[in-house]
């Protein structure tokens, strides 16, 4: 039975090849993005799964409340860790709490090897590993870290710092972290091999880091300061309620608020983050600030996208066969006399689906294959093609065939498997008694979602023109600059760098100062502004540089005057923090203070606003000053310079001349420089993914939905053949005739193209609200993109019916 | 007795109307019998060997068949009867393009759920019993009118029915090809004591049968 199913299957798909080819390339359009979609979830899904108590894990974080807004930090204050343990909770198994730390290098003392930059390094003791369970290879979990001076290495750093060494032999051997800090490999333990967001690799023990690096940070914490280094993370016992920890936690935080921030609308409350949720957090992050990590929300969107891909096949599908139903009602009646029930003809149906889906699958494995590649930007490193091989991946993948199969073979198989034998054998079904009401509300469908995806390109695409060639009111063309490695304090240095820039021919401007205008590094402080009965509170960004610094960046005074000198404490404020504290003349605000930490800060001038950040955000309100700290902790770190903008030829050598200054200055740190045109792009990158994206998917939806208007067509002007005949007969032109088949079709893109404008206008209308600047929702969009829909339809109708109206009239009336 | 018709009407409405297809029909058939039904086009010949075949329902009366009542049974029992006991040739043969001779006359096998090897021993039988052996691989649109239809007949009979119903079997046929057909009705009739109720126009294929059955506008004539 089976195998007489199958056959005919196959000889059905082989028969109607065209319609089998754009069943087949739908499905598989929609299917690929689905794989490809699905892995990324099952991705993102599967960190840190593999704990044995990983459902106990907890890490503690810290919200801000503040009337600016809620903030939130994935440290927590450093005394809470003590609380905790102080409290001898029986709902805690654990209390670990560590300090990330990023060390300039480490040097395997034996053999004098420097490795620059180690990452994933933290301070901690027995405790992390009570929480986390690793595979010791060597070592003791309980004693590794007891004392001051002591390492625990990841397998691979300890092979990677003691290469051709047994991992026996490593033991007791010591490194030296940035030339100060000895420790002893007291223990090795195995990399997790698992995906994980734990990614620490050197763990030395917390006593070091209170006597010898970060002594302040440990030792003179206080309840006051959240450093997101400080971190804290817990292991319930096997019965604790998280909630009532929770609450514990809650109590705690209420207990250290300070009343005076309490009495302004700011406190800060304490939040265990369960371990599975540390990976798709935007609000916290993860430990790897270079792996770009989605969000469940953007997860949950491109599954919506892939959703909607399959859908669109599947209707491809529903549509095409129930179109050609007709043309097996004969087979269909002559089985039923033979004593087929229905419900064998359904699973004969479903079969002939099931082997077309399977095809598509097959080609989409392909397709996947090459979308990894294509779209290696939005994918994750780790996830590579190997892990369509993963048996969950697999199940979910026959789980999503299965379901596809019935999606789109269902109906058609239902209205098939209706036929009457003796109505169909008695020819009673003519080829014209079927209307396809669902298919035009399907065909609709499909035109809907093609429409609002070319108008949310077409919108996006014009907000994104908009907010990047928007004057970010300041000056970007040619200018560049570059941090000074913070760890090196000496002023002498930097001052001598930039003279030696100056002397280069091709930059025209060097400034020592702060950040640049725009930047995705801000300091802001908490700022009361005092007038004689007033007073406004309110987060203040700061801007630190001089006044050759305002000058290179084009920024301009609107009233006052510039800081005397670069250190003396005086504050020039933007427009917008007028705003703020409610005075409208520029003039009115000079001479007033300012009032932070109990100092007076006076202002001397304002200056016009310009964008700090993504013109997605309006103008923080921000105050410009001098370094305001001399030495060690200055600001003025980052030098500014503006290159000949006449000759950007000669761009390339003067870069490669400064690099050679740095190299000579610096050669511990590696040169990095930025263009100020290349940051504004960066702060883009999220819109310009979602532009990117988009685009992909309205060509992908129109691709879909055009093959199976192609497919239609192609049926109602082989149905009409004899229809087309006569008419030519009798005179109608090859035009007429275009337009006669094509109207139908019209009438349902015309249709869709009502029912998406509402669609897309509320939807981009919410989009835009995000955008403190933005573009109008322009009527020519709207119209620009119908019409484009129109022709697109209309071209690839008329591959069909100008053959069909070209065919000659005696032949296809001679056939019938 | 084969099968009892009693007064089975058969109508629809038009414009509030009803037309009879059939009107009080009443017919016996014995096992062993040949019946032609005549008359001229629209007389009810074919909706009444629908009827019989359990293709197409009637509003009043009873049949039975073969001592159930089909006119209480549920459409899947019906099913199962007609496909046990009842084989169909048509007019224009009804077989299935895509599948070879062979593959055509296997499906009423696969729906009655025949084992592999019985099954490809009926095949082999019935393909040896019709000289298609040589033939077996051919697509329907490679054979002659004469052999479709020798073909439809085959597949009616592999499932060894009591009962073959024929609408018109002959009607796309010539002169020569139908003989060949109405004598192998004849021959299956007489030898093998197979039930056959054919429609046909014509006379000289109805003088095949032991018995006729005139019909005009749905009713019964010549009593």
């Amino acid at each position: 039975m089976l195998h007489n199913y199958i056959k005919i299957a196959f000889r059905n798909v082989w028969k109607n090849k065209v319609f089998s080819l754009i069943n087949i390339l739908g499905l598989s359009i929609g299917l690929s993005a689905a794989f490809v979609i699905g892995a990324m979830v099952f991705y993102d899904l599967s960190f840190d799964k593999f704990h044995p108590d990983g459902d106990r894990i907890y890490r503690v974080t810290t919200a801000f409340k503040s009337p600016d807004g809620d903030f939130y930090n994935a440290g927590v204050t450093v005394p809470l860790a003590q609380a905790l343990v102080d409290l001898k909770m029986e709902e805690l198994e654990t209390v670990a709490p560590f300090f990330t730390t990023y060390p300039l290098h480490v040097q395997n003392q034996e053999t004098g090897d420097r490795f620059k930059n180690p990452e994933f390094v933290i301070y901690t003791d027995a405790s992390y590993f009570k929480t986390f369970e690793y595979n010791w290879l060597v070592g003791n979990k309980e004693s590794a870290l007891e004392e001051p001076n002591r390492v625990v290495l990841s397998e691979e750093r300890a092979r990677k710092y003691f290469p051709n060494k047994e991992l026996d032999d490593i033991l007791g051997k010591s490194v030296m972290y940035n030339d100060t800090i000895p420790a002893t490999v007291s223990g090795i333990v195995a990399n997790f091999n698992k995906r994980t967001d734990i990614v620490f690799e050197e763990f030395i023990s917390l006593k070091t880091a209170a006597t010898q690096d970060m002594t302040n940070a440990v030792n003179e914490a206080n309840w006051n300061n959240t450093n997101s280094a400080s971190q804290l993370f817990i292991k319930l016992s096997k019965r604790a309620d998280p909630i009532e920890v929770q609450e514990t936690l809650t109590q705690i935080a209420k207990e250290h608020d300070e009343p005076e921030m309490v009495a302004i609308g700011r406190s800060n409350t304490y939040a265990i983050q369960p371990l599975a949720d540390i990976h798709l957090n935007p609000d916290y992050g993860t430990f790897d600030f270079d792996d770009s990590r989605t969000t469940m929300a953007a997860l949950k969107s491109l599954l919506l996208l892939a959703a909607i891909l399959v859908l669109l096949g599947c209707i491809n599908f529903i549509n095409l066969n129930t179109a050609q139903a007709i043309q097996r009602a004969k087979e269909i009646g002559v089985r039923k006399t033979l004593g087929s029930s229905r419900k064998q003809l359904i699973f004969q149906f479903l079969g002939e689906t099931f082997i077309l889906t399977l095809a598509a699958a097959a080609l989409s494995f392909f397709l996947s294959k090459w979308l990894l590649t294509l779209f290696s930007d939005f994918i994750p490193v780790g996830l590579t093609f190997e892990l369509f091989w993963n048996h969950w991946i697999v199940l979910g993948i026959v789980l999503l065939l299965l379901l596809v199969t019935v999606l789109s073979g269902f109906y058609p198989a239902l209205v098939m498997s209706k036929y009457e034998p003796v109505s169909v054998l008695k020819q009673q079904i003519l080829p014209n008694s079927d209307k396809g009401s669902l298919r035009k509300y399907l065909t609709v469908f499909q035109f809907v979602i093609a429409q609002v995806f070319i108008i949310a390109t077409l919108m996006v695409g014009k907000q994104l023109n908009y907010i990047m060639k928007k004057d970010m009111g300041f000056k970007t063309e040619a200018i560049a600059y570059l941090r000074t490695p913070w760890r090196d304090t000496s002023a002498i240095k930097r001052a001598r760098f930039v003279r030696q820039m100056e002397e280069l021919s091709g930059i025209n401007q060097v400034v020592l100062s702060g950040n640049p205008p725009a930047s995705f590094s801000t300091m802001s402080m908490g700022a009361l502004f005092v007038d004689e009965e007033k007073e406004v509170n309110s987060d203040l960004q700061l801007m630190y540089g001089n006044a050759n610094y305002f000058d290179l960046y084009n920024l301009k005074l609107v009233a006052g005057r510039m800081p005397l000198n670069d250190s003396i404490r005086e504050y020039v404020v933007n427009r917008s923090y007028l705003k703020v504290i409610g005075i409208e003349n520029p003039e009115d605000v000079v001479g007033k203070n300012l009032k932070a930490d109990n100092e007076m800060l006076p202002i001397v001038g304002v200056m016009e606003d310009f964008n700090q950040h993504s013109l997605k955000y309006g103008v923080a309100p921000m105050a410009f000053t001098g370094g305001s700290y001399s030495g060690k902790w200055t600001q003025f770190r980052t030098i500014h310079f503006k290159l000949n903008s006449l000759d950007t030829s000669d761009w390339p050598t003067t870069i490669s001349r400064v690099e050679t200054i740095w190299k000579d200055m610096y050669p511990e740190s590696d040169f990095e420089y930025s263009f100020m045109d290349d940051t504004v792009k960066k702060f883009y990158e999220s819109e310009q993914k979602t532009s990117i994206l988009l685009q992909w998917a309205t060509g992908l939806a129109i691709l879909i939905s055009c093959l199976g208007l192609f497919g239609l067509v192609i049926h109602t002007t082989e149905r009409r053949t004899k229809e087309i005949g006569v008419r030519k007969i009798l005179g109608a032109s090859l035009f007429q005739l275009n337009f006669l088949l094509s109207k139908e079709f019209l009438k349902l893109v015309l249709i869709a193209f009502l029912i998406a404008t509402p669609i897309a206008w509320y939807g981009l209308n919410y989009w835009l609200e995000g955008f403190a600047n933005k573009t109008t929702l322009s009527w020519w969009i709207f119209t620009l993109s119908g019409l484009a829909m129109i022709l697109i339809a209309l071209l690839i109708m008329s591959v069909k019916t100008i053959a069909s109206a070209n065919t000659n009239p005696v032949k296809s009336l001679r056939t019938e | 007795m084969l099968l009892q018709l009693n007064n089975i009407f058969k109508w629809v409405q038009q414009g509030g109307q009803r037309i009879f297809l059939l009107k009080d029909i009443n017919l016996e058939v014995e096992e062993g019998e040949f019946i032609s039904i005549m008359g001229p086009s629209g007389s009810g010949k074919s909706t009444l060997l629908n009827v019989i075949g359990m293709l197409d329902t009637f509003d009043e009366g009873e049949y039975d068949f073969l001592s159930e009542s089909v006119h209480t049974l549920k459409e899947k029992y019906r099913t199962n009867l007609y496909k046990e006991y009842i084989g169909f040739v048509f007019q224009s043969y009804h077989l299935l393009d895509d599948l070879t001779v062979e593959e055509n006359l296997e499906m009423p096998l696969l729906y009655k759920k025949v084992k592999g090897s019985e099954r490809k021993a009926l095949v082999a039988d019935m393909l040896d019993r019709f000289n298609f052996v040589g033939k077996k691989d051919l697509f329907p649109s490679q054979l002659s009118g004469g052999q479709q239809q020798l073909v439809g007949v085959a597949r009616a009979l592999i499932g060894k029915p009591k009962l073959i119903l024929a609408d018109e079997p002959t009607g796309n046929l010539n002169s020569q090809q139908s003989e060949e057909i109405m004598e192998l009705f004849k021959r299956l009739n007489k030898e093998e004591g197979v039930t056959i109720i054919q429609v046909t126009h014509s006379e000289k294929n109805a003088a095949y049968g032991s018995r006729i059955i005139n019909l005009l506008d749905g009713r019964q004539i010549g009593l």
